[in-house]
């Protein structure tokens, strides 16, 4: 089981290799958040699945915090582009 | 027999996580970005997650934080696209040459004709 955990986290990572390409050439601010957003996503399944490959219940947390608070730094990119600075 | 389902869920999980990603790389403009990132990156963790409930159960601290994970995706992931979306349009992102419908301005139009009337 530990192959196919190892396996997971690396496919993840070579994802997140292909989304770095958006995220340097996205013509607009919001197609970098889009990246970044979905790099967070893909970032904290890759950490769930190290930490299921290396046995180690510490890095739960990491995943849990990381998916949770890019989804509210989303949000609050959104609104800062819509609003402004307030 | 649960090594096979774990197998076929992650690998049902990268393929539609490589594709919306390939998406997110091909697709013409930030609005079609965001369909491919909001709905096919869903689609590609859900299976994951799935895969590592199967694997270690869902009351072990793997199993239950990936289904955490999964209703958190599935709560705010298209919250925070739509966010995106409509700071996008709001900003005057423009959309590709190809686009078919812009229906908040078409609702501004005539609204500007009602008033004319």
């Amino acid at each position: 089981m530990t192959d196919v955990y190892a396996a997971v986290c690396i496919a993840e990572l070579l994802i997140v290799g292909l989304l770095l390409i958006r995220l340097a050439r996205g013509p607009s601010v919001t197609d970098r958040i889009v990246a970044l957003n979905t790099i967070s996503t893909q970032c904290g399944l890759a950490v769930l699945f190290f930490a299921a490959f290396a046995d180690r219940t510490i890095y739960l947390d990491v995943a849990l915090w990381l998916s949770s608070f890019s989804y509210l730094g989303a949000i609050v990119w959104a609104r800062y582009l819509e609003r402004g600075l307030l | 027999m649960t090594l096979a389902v774990v197998i076929i869920l992650c690998a049902v999980g990268l393929f539609f996580s490589l594709s919306g990603v390939v998406g997110i790389l091909r697709m013409p403009d930030v609005y079609t970005r965001v369909q491919c990132s909001s709905k096919t990156i869903t689609l590609g963790a859900l299976p994951l997650l799935a895969a590592l409930v199967v694997a270690e159960g869902p009351v072990s601290p793997y199993g239950s934080r990936a289904l955490i994970v999964a209703a958190l995706l599935l709560i705010v992931n298209p919250l925070a696209s739509h966010a995106l979306v409509r700071a996008a349009y709001k900003t005057g992102v423009p959309m590709w040459s190809g686009a078919v419908a812009d229906e908040p301005a078409e609702q501004r139009a005539n609204d500007e004709r009602a008033d004319d009337d």
